[in-house]
């Protein structure tokens, strides 16, 4: 059984005893797996390629549902209930829960569209509404400055760290509960890393963050809470300073010290 | 209602009206196959292999004068189309892969892959037909081959550009020469895919109508000199079709037939050739 | 030795190349050489002149224009709806059971020679047409529908492909933030794909506007320029078809030559526009 730190904190999500198995495959990618996500805090999920963090990410905002066929079972509370049931109302959901992917996905529009498209979908169409909003976002995500004279421009024209951080805008226009980052700086180099990690550490006071993160020095430095996974498994969740420094576990010790991985 | 139900439900009008629309266009095109299937074999017999065409009202008329007929147009426009577009390919992605003359002759390539066929009849009639006074194989096989051409250029262009160019690096390394590297290495490598566009290239001219309509026209009886007028499925396929005569309407559905499962059965060894380099 | 070897080798593969470009020249050349006695004998006015009059001498192109142009027309009207709710369905709704069956037998459709779709269209499509408006239902209605059935699935095909290419992370990325299929669909995918989309309407259109055979069957070959779709009519590949092996007198060759020269530049300014204005092919090495 897998060593849970007690968490102090109101929890933003509860995974119970959750278990995913892709389409086509026999073994579950996702074992029995329980983990408690404290809310306004930053949680981390590392581990080995293949231990099934990226597929736990995205079980969050119910992504798997995209394709036919997967197959999961258990609960993952939010708001007092399971999401994993079949009448949850999955846009809904989505707009409380935001993901921000591996590469940046500027949308084929402007850099305003980008920002404003969540807030469209919800019906917004108040023009003074949508610029308030759009703005506040983009200030929020540190990227206001370098864009509010040409938010009209393709925002496909910018560089790989704009574009992630408006994504980051893109996400929270919306004011989700949660935000989920997926590898959120692996296309990017160190300077626009930097930016981004800052970015997500001031976010936590609005939002509850999870991070999948290949890098464990990203997870020591933005996170409060880290789960390392393997094989589908939570093998710890600790507060970050403890796990990093003192694992109850000897595979969290082996993968940190770089025994494997 | 809200602003998001009401986009819920209009994603549900649309996804339906799509589905619709794939249901009538599916079912349309059902419908031409299974009318092509039905009434093809029911007008086949033996006597179409074993008997040339015959008057209206003859129950003995069969398609073999335009089978071999068809045979040979197509085999003589391999014969040359086949060569000639596996080399024009191995120039543009061996020996001019970059070169701007290398993007002109794809370009124009692939203009002349969607080009009209029946203007290539038109080009032959004047080039051939017109100057030695008479229809004939050779003409017929000569449209086809230009029609083919283009095909086969470009697809062993795009697959001699898929094998590694570690693989002709490895050669050179050993000293062999250029020719040898290519003929041994890398048309060895790429041999499923050139092999690939060959097929679909013969697929392709095999169900041209209009190009022959006037270059090798028709002929109601068995001839194997190329130097006349020569009997094609497709051709016959279209007198027959448009004759009021029943039985001559039957044989044309026999033709139509006989040359759509050889196409298809060309696009599916196609694929599947194509498949199994995929698989490597 | 060897380098003998390899120069004929290297020179032959480049003379092939290029008698290629040489022999999509002559082809330009021969037709023009061929069409000067009606170029010479009517001038401009063979576009404009309604009148095609063999026995007469008198060869005008305009019924055989109007016609290609209101055929293929019709058929992209009808096509381009149907073959984008193909597109989508066999993108973004079929289950992944059905999406390659159905995708591979739609392009294996494309492959079907035109002359059957025609045959089909004479046997099976024209006496609908003719029992809903009477006539003898050979016109241009019925050659604009065969014509669009025939180009369907190459159409739909090209249309998945385009739409294909929008990267999943992207469209994962409007689903996260409450999307609807639709909504990934028209703010997403067409926006993305659009060049790759229109290029291939424009480059179905091209193929629909050269096509002979599957016209030749049911549209009747008839001179004459009527707003009614239910007559009878002839495009520029309907006339060759039905005329060139009939043609008697140099004129009217020439003027047959005339059609096949205007018709292959049309087709080559189509084809043109969509290869290199919506799907240029990336270029090796970028």
């Amino acid at each position: 059984m897998a060593t849970i730190v007690d968490i102090k904190e109101e929890k933003a999500l509860e995974v119970k005893n959750f278990e995913f198995t892709y389409a086509g495959a026999d073994e579950p990618n996702i074992k029995k797996l329980t983990m408690p996500i404290a809310k306004h805090n930053i949680t981390a999920l590392i581990g080995p390629s293949g231990c099934g963090k990226t597929t736990l990410l995205r079980s969050f905002n119910r992504m798997h549902d995209l394709y036919p066929a997967n197959r999961y079972s258990g609960e993952i509370i939010f708001k007092d209930r399971n999401i994993l049931t079949k009448n949850e109302d999955l846009i809904k959901l989505r707009t409380q829960i935001g993901m921000i992917f591996q590469k940046p996905t500027a949308f084929p529009m402007s850099i305003f569209d980008n920002v404003a498209y969540g807030l469209r979908l919800q019906g917004v169409k108040n023009k003074t509404e949508l610029q308030g909003r759009v703005k506040k976002a983009l200030q929020d995500a540190a990227i206001w400055q370098e864009v509010k004279d040409r938010l009209g421009h393709d925002a496909n024209g910018l560089s790989g760290g704009q574009q992630q951080r408006l994504c980051i805008a893109r996400a929270i226009a919306v004011e989700p509960e949660v935000l989920l980052f997926d590898e959120p700086t692996s296309a990017l180099d160190p300077i626009s890393t930097a930016g981004i990690e800052e970015l997500i550490v001031g976010l936590k006071e609005r939002v509850s963050i999870i991070i999948v993160t290949h890098n464990m020095q990203q997870a020591a430095r933005v996170s409060d809470y880290t789960g390392f996974m393997y094989l589908g498994e939570l093998v710890e969740l600790g507060r970050t300073e403890e796990l990093f420094v003192t694992p109850k576990e000897r595979l969290t010790e082996e993968y940190i010290t770089g025994k494997f991985g | 209602m809200t602003h998001t139900q009401k986009r819920v439900i209009t994603s549900s009008i649309v996804m339906a009206l799509s589905t619709l629309s794939a249901v009538i266009g599916i079912g349309f095109l059902l419908w031409i196959l299974s009318i092509l299937i039905i009434n093809g074999v029911d007008a086949l017999s033996t006597t179409i292999f074993l008997e040339e065409g015959a008057p209206p009202g003859n129950e003995n008329g069969g398609l073999k004068h335009a089978l071999i007929g068809q045979l040979m147009l197509v085999g003589y426009a391999s014969v040359f189309g086949v060569p000639l577009g596996i080399l024009a390919g191995t120039y543009l992605s061996e020996y001019g892969l970059k070169s701007k003359l290398s993007e002109i002759i794809r370009d124009i390539s692939d203009i002349m892959m969607s080009a009209p066929s029946i203007v290539i009849g038109a080009f032959v009639y004047a080039i051939v037909v017109a100057p030695s006074g008479q229809f004939s194989g050779w003409a017929g096989s000569i449209a086809l081959m230009i029609i083919m051409l283009p095909i086969i250029l470009r697809t062993t262009d795009d697959m001699l550009q898929l094998v590694p160019s570690t693989l002709r690096e490895a050669a050179f390394a050993l000293g062999a020469p250029k020719y040898k590297v290519i003929i041994q290495v890398v048309y060895r490598g790429a041999k499923a895919g050139i092999l690939t566009g060959v097929l679909l290239g013969v697929a392709r001219v095999a169900g041209e109508t209009a190009p022959l309509l006037f270059t090798s026209f028709n002929d109601n009886f068995l001839n194997t000199d190329m130097s006349q007028p020569m009997a094609s499925l497709t051709v016959t396929m279209y007198n027959y079709a448009t004759s009021p005569y029943e039985d001559w309407q039957k044989l044309g559905w026999a033709a139509a037939f006989i040359l759509s499962m050889f196409i298809l059965t060309l696009n599916v060894l196609g694929r599947l050739f194509l498949l199994k380099r995929k698989g490597k | 030795m060897n380098s003998l070897i390899d120069k004929v080798f290297a020179n032959t593969t480049k003379l092939i190349a290029i008698s290629v470009l040489l022999l999509v020249a002559w082809i330009f050349g021969v037709l023009f050489e061929h069409s000067l006695k009606s170029i010479e004998a009517f001038g401009f006015s063979f576009l404009t002149e309604t009148k095609w009059a063999p026995n007469l001498e008198k060869f005008g192109a305009l019924p055989a224009i109007y016609g290609s142009v209101v055929s293929t027309f019709l058929a992209m009207i009808l096509a381009v709806p149907i073959a984008i709710g193909v597109a989508i369905f066999l993108s973004e709704i079929a289950h992944a059971k059905i999406k390659t069956p159905i995708g591979v037998s739609i392009e294996l459709l494309a492959a079907i020679p035109s002359v059957i779709y025609g045959m089909w269209g004479l046997f099976y499509f024209v006496p609908i047409i003719r029992d809903i408006f009477g006539g003898v239902g050979i016109s241009m209605l019925t050659a604009g529908v065969v014509l669009s059935i025939m180009i369907l699935p190459f159409m739909a095909a090209v249309t998945r492909d385009a739409m294909n290419t929008t990267p999943d992370i992207l469209k994962e990325s409007a689903y996260a933030l409450g999307g609807t299929k639709w909504d990934i669909i028209k703010d997403i995918i067409i926006p993305y794909a659009k060049a790759g989309i229109i290029g291939s309407f424009i480059l179905a259109l091209g193929r629909a506007i050269g096509e002979t055979m599957a016209v030749t069957f049911v549209m009747g070959n008839v001179h004459k320029i009527s707003t009614d779709l239910t007559q009878p009519a002839t495009s520029i590949p309907v006339t060759l078809a039905n005329e060139f092996a009939e043609a008697d007198t140099e004129l009217y060759f020439s003027s047959l030559f005339e059609l096949s020269l205007l018709l292959l530049i049309i087709s080559f300014t189509i084809i043109s526009i969509a290869k290199f204005y919506f799907l240029r092919r990336k270029r090796i090495g970028q």
